[in-house]
């Protein structure tokens, strides 16, 4: 793909753009990422970039939108009392350092390390997806004293088992710095990152699935924040871009909340599976130069 | 009921005040900005006939941002753009009202002293950050 050297040349290439049809790849962007907990960037950035849209300008306006699917989708979750405010709150604290760093990185960044890092997190994302594949949750036996002095843990119900589910979350002490990896990503990167964010929630600190990825979403709009903060600063956001960017991106989420609450665990991460291979082998391939 | 039942109770009825809240402000930054936005593209679209709106900015914070569309106000044409970038500026400030609220809450509401702690460092990050030049 040789759109990626036209560096700032983009500007022309996104009037080509279409209105209409940016409103439209953001609604699919959209109600893929709020169903998914990964926000809407991972899908919205690969397919912007595909159409002529330059990486850089491609990852400021998806920040911003970013925001706007985070919140919206987080009010809704925090008001079906799944969200854990307590980890959030605690794990924030790491991840707008991240993206403060990560934003600052990309500024200075060659596009194909973009491309590449883009894909590189997108697979490595899947993989370590596909390999819990079967494992069902369950609740820790115990808690280390750092996560209980945190006060983190809650219950919440479960719709389509018709359970209270309570559980705490463990090693708070890996989880937090881990989460300033996932915070400079996001920032690098424009996209939410919820999918990292989702699996140092499952992996590390142990807490149900429906409860990760509805607190990343939380986390992920304060950190899309800071990044676009940064991007706003550097002069590199658009906002008649970000305007339909922003409208689909939230039409699609507000369908895709709405979707979540009533599938169960094992949907929704077989449908992460596919859509993460598919974009990041995609991506990689862009950033090694092999054109599409 | 044991004093730690009571305490546990009490708890559990802020926590869920507090979540009602952050839904509140979540819901109204969003809201406000999605109207802002299509309120401006409306505008445009009467004016001009087409749907997009065609503007870039130069660096600046988000206050910058702000101060430097509403100078321009007094041009009809830029009218339209000023309700787009308004409806940006409150779509950037909703997380950040929420941490805010989230302080608040902390500080007033459930005496958590931990937690204002973080909460204040969350807050005093963000608000470096919308300054940044």
């Amino acid at each position: 793909m040789l759109v990626g050297s036209l560096v700032f040349e983009s500007r022309e290439a996104a009037e080509r753009m279409s209105f209409e049809l940016l409103i439209v790849v953001s609604i699919v962007a959209g109600f893929i990422g709020a169903m998914s907990g990964m926000g809407g960037g991972v899908v919205l950035i690969p397919a912007m970039t595909l159409l002529g849209m330059n990486i850089k300008e491609a990852i400021a306006i998806s920040i911003v939108s970013v925001i706007a699917t985070s919140s919206g989708s987080a009010s809704a979750y925090v008001r079906d009392r799944i969200t854990n405010l307590k980890v959030g709150m605690f794990l924030e604290m790491f991840t707008i350092m991240g993206a403060l760093v990560g934003a600052t990185i990309t500024l200075s960044t060659g596009n194909n390390i973009l491309f590449f890092l883009f894909g590189a997190v997108l697979l490595f994302s899947w993989f370590a997806l596909f390999l819990q594949r079967h494992e069902v949750w369950r609740a820790y036996a115990w808690q280390d004293r750092f996560s209980r002095w945190l006060q983190l843990e809650g219950s919440y119900y479960d719709q389509p088992t018709a359970q209270t589910i309570h559980y705490h979350a463990v090693r708070a002490y890996f989880g937090g710095p881990l989460m300033f990896g996932a915070g400079l990503v996001a920032g690098m990167l424009g996209i939410g990152a919820g999918a990292l964010k989702v699996l140092i929630h499952d992996l590390v600190m142990g807490l149900p699935p429906k409860v990760s990825t509805t607190t990343s979403n939380l986390i992920i709009g304060v950190t899309a924040l800071a990044g676009t903060s940064v991007y706003l600063a550097a002069g590199v956001i658009d906002p008649g871009l970000v305007a339909p960017v922003m409208l689909g991106i939230l039409l699609g989420a507000f369908a895709g909340t709405r979707v979540l609450v009533r599938l169960r665990n094992e949907t929704v991460r077989q449908f992460f599976l596919v859509v993460l291979l598919v974009l990041g082998v995609e991506m990689l391939l862009r950033g090694l130069g092999v054109g599409l | 009921m044991s004093t730690e039942d009571r305490v546990k109770k009490r708890d559990e009825a802020l926590e869920a005040r507090m979540d009602v809240l952050v839904s509140y402000v979540l819901l109204t930054g969003v809201v406000t900005s999605v109207i802002l936005v299509i309120l401006g593209l409306a505008w445009h679209w009467l004016n001009t006939g087409r749907l997009g709106v065609d503007y870039r900015i130069s660096g600046m914070n988000l206050f910058e941002f702000v101060i430097d569309n509403l100078r321009q106000v007094t041009s009809a044409e830029v009218r339209p753009r000023l309700l787009v970038s308004l409806g940006i500026a409150a779509l950037m400030l909703t997380p950040y009202v929420r941490v805010l609220a989230s302080l608040l809450f902390f500080a007033f509401a459930e005496h958590n002293r931990k937690y204002v702690v973080f909460t204040g460092f969350v807050l005093s990050v963000l608000t470096f950050s919308l300054f940044l030049r």
